[in-house]
């Protein structure tokens, strides 16, 4: 029997260590170093020492941040009031639950290249709807001003994971915790603020860190609506440690690559404490 | 009596490793068993999108057939085989594997660097043993594709001058019959399309604006030791004809004479403003006649109204970007599969073949090919047109894009809207540009 469950966790533990360990300790180990592809040479925490001084990774950590608070402060929220509100019911409460997954299911680079469009000085919808307001048109991805905040406008209103999780959580809490409230006088708000919203502190926290993590890596979307410019003001870590590669800077780029892990790390720490995720 | 049983997932586990193992081991034969030499390629699949890879997988199966029971090209399926940011890398990480293809494709900056790898095998043996054939190519077209110490990397696949299209109609309403021959006409003449509503000149962040850099440097004095040698140094601000050039080039965006959207890095932008009779001017080589003139997205007679010119130079001579960049590469390391690698290279550089790949990619030949030939062929006439004016042109040198440095496309995609946009001044700029074109983990 014993014999018996060690085989069977021998697939899943081969896969673990092929796909996911052993690549790490190389990503760990090779960020020590300087590989161009053609030759290795240990430098030791070099290409640490060189990430302070380097103003464009400086301006990508920032970036990375920005976008993660993005996620976090502004995308959770909304997805946790919008989840609240349609738990409720309302009139055509399924015709917005509907509208409002459909960006979640679309691939990110098909939602970049559709918010290329949007964007576009010439002939963009965007431009074209504020020309009647009087604002005049900009070059929203390739003005440093607005560049940063246009990139995080494709995503900060992608609600739909974030919402079918807080209506899932909402789902499961008895109705009774409801009924006792109102016959003790509650209004519908202090129902929804003193029942519901701290009921839901594990799915919020489940849904920022999973923001978290998919924010940390951000890649897809600055790599097709900007590349990283103009002036690198809209480069992340991810996109970052990828010119690094592309330049044949593959010790530096690993090095990156190791931040941004660790970075997630912490960051996975920090949100599980935070949110008590897993207590009940 | 007790056994100790494995569960059934673990056997097939067991057996799908076992089956795959063999599977790889087998993988690797090259040699046919009726003694037929197989060489592989990865720049010969098929493609309903690339024109080049498609004429590359029709052209191979030619050579199959020709060469039935000898040679035989075995054609892998790779996501890099058109130009890309990724092509180079992924080479490179062959290279390291020590397993290359032994026939693909690359540009020359990628050629260069790759050649680091000490993977690519050089052609100046085979070349200078086979005089005939050497002889056959144009002059200049291995100057891109030859290393520091004479080593040729690549045979050519095309020699193409690269021009600026123009709306014949929209220009007549500002008063030109043709593309202006100078800077400055041009300029006044953009000023004029600009008055009438139209776009002067389209333009794209990437591709066509170092095409009219390019342009703007090539014809000023000295800019063709810049464009040949100094783009891959770190000078870039001390170059008299790079500093002009690029000040005149952000002052035509400045001036409102370039469409708006003209910094994403997407040729489309251009086209789409050139293509719906918007913009009046659009720099790009003999494949944009096929790949958009004659599409979808043109609209109706745009193809009768477009000339296809050389560029406007500043005073003395026009200009002409001739690209002979993408070659031929081969990473066989045995004589007997660089046998197979030179029957293919000299099957497609012949000129029943070069003529073949002109009428279907619009690409010109590297090879001289008999003018009655040409003429009998069923080129395309706006790019057969500035081949023979090429042959006049007081100024020729190569593209930026393609006989820079690797890394000089996405240095400049960076940079350039935030110097049209005055977030960096000229000197910054052009620094910062030599700098990261020329950034290497070396």
């Amino acid at each position: 029997m014993r014999f018996s469950a060690f085989v069977s966790i021998v697939p899943a533990a081969v896969l673990f260590g092929t796909f996911f360990a052993i690549p790490l300790v190389v990503l760990i180990a090779t960020s020590f170093t300087s590989w161009s592809g053609r030759s290795l040479e240990i430098v030791g925490v070099e290409n640490y020492q060189r990430m302070i001084t380097d103003p464009v990774f400086m301006k990508a950590l920032g970036n990375t941040l920005f976008y993660l608070a993005i996620g976090v402060f502004v995308q959770v929220p909304l997805g946790v009031g919008v989840g609240m509100v349609l738990a409720l019911k309302p009139r055509g409460w399924k015709a917005f639950r509907t509208l409002l997954f459909i960006p979640f299911v679309i691939s990110g680079a098909a939602y970049a290249l559709i918010f290329s469009m949007f964007y576009n000085s010439r002939s963009g919808l965007l431009n074209s709807l504020l020309a009647p307001l009087g604002i005049s048109g900009r070059d929203w991805l390739f003005d440093s001003e607005t560049a940063r905040w246009a990139v995080a406008g494709t995503f900060a209103f992608i609600l739909g994971f974030v919402m079918i999780v807080i209506m899932a959580e909402i789902a499961s809490i008895p109705r009774e915790l409801y009924e006792a409230a109102r016959v003790d006088g509650a209004s519908e708000l202090q129902q929804q603020l003193l029942i519901t919203l701290p009921l839901l502190r594990n799915a919020i926290g489940t849904c920022v860190l999973i923001r978290v993590l998919a924010d940390i890596g951000m890649f897809d979307l600055v790599f097709i609506l900007t590349s990283g410019g103009p002036d690198d003001s809209t480069v992340s870590l991810a996109l970052y440690a990828y010119r690094a590669y592309l330049q044949g800077d593959w010790g530096y780029a690993n090095a990156i690559g190791t931040v941004i892990i660790g970075l997630g790390a912490i960051l996975i720490v920090l949100v599980r404490r935070l949110f008590r995720i897993g207590d009940r | 009596m007790t056994h100790s049983k494995f569960p059934t997932g673990v056997v097939i586990a067991a057996v799908a490793a076992g089956a795959l193992t063999l599977a790889a081991c087998s993988g690797g034969g090259q040699e046919a068993a009726n003694d037929e030499l197989v060489i592989t390629c990865a720049t010969c699949q098929e493609s309903p999108t690339d024109p080049f890879l498609q004429y590359n997988f029709e052209a191979a199966q030619r050579f199959n057939e020709e060469f039935d029971g000898t040679y035989r090209i075995e054609t892998l399926s790779n996501a890099n085989a058109g130009s890309g940011d990724e092509r180079l890398q992924y080479y490179q990480r062959l290279a390291l594997a020590d397993d290359l293809p032994d026939l693909f494709q690359l540009n020359s900056a990628e050629i260069s660097a790759l050649s680091e790898t000490g993977s690519l095998h050089d052609f100046t043996g085979e070349l200078a043993s086979d005089t005939a054939w050497a002889d056959t190519f144009q002059p200049g077209t291995f100057d891109a594709l030859t290393g520091i110490g004479g080593e040729v990397w690549a045979i050519p696949q095309q020699r193409d001058p690269i021009g600026i299209y123009y709306n014949k109609d929209l220009w007549s309403k500002a008063g030109y019959d043709e593309l202006p021959a100078t800077w400055n006409e041009f300029e006044e003449g953009a000023r004029a399309l600009a008055e009438t509503g139209a776009i002067p000149l389209a333009l794209d962040g990437d591709w066509a604006t170092m095409l009219m850099w390019t342009n703007l440097i090539g014809t000023a004095p000295g800019g063709q030791e810049f464009l040949n040698e100094g783009i891959a140094g770190k000078d870039f601000v001390d170059d008299e004809a790079a500093y002009e050039a690029t000040e005149r080039l952000r002052d035509w965006h400045v001036e409102g004479l370039v469409n708006s959207d003209a910094f994403s890095g997407e040729f489309q932008n251009a086209a789409a403003a050139y293509l719906s009779g918007s913009a009046a001017t659009v720099p790009n080589g003999p494949w944009f006649v096929k790949t958009n003139l004659q599409g979808d997205a043109a609209i109706d007679g745009i193809y009768e109204s477009t000339g296809y010119s050389v560029s406007p130079g500043w005073d003395d001579g026009q200009g002409l970007i001739v690209v002979s960049g993408a070659g031929w590469v081969s990473g066989a390391e045995d004589e007997t599969k660089l046998e197979a690698v030179l029957a293919f290279l000299k099957f497609v550089s012949s000129e029943e073949e070069v003529i073949i790949q002109a009428e279907q990619t619009g690409a010109n030949p590297a090879v001289i090919v008999d003018q009655t030939a040409l003429e009998a062929a069923d080129l395309e006439p706006l790019s057969s047109a500035l081949v023979s004016a090429s042959n006049d042109v007081a100024l020729t040198y190569p593209h930026v894009r393609v006989h820079g440095p690797a890394g000089f496309g996405n240095a400049w995609k960076n940079l350039w809207p935030a110097y049209v946009k005055g977030d960096i001044d000229t000197e910054t700029f052009l620094t910062r540009l030599a700098d990261d074109a020329n950034a290497s983990g070396d």
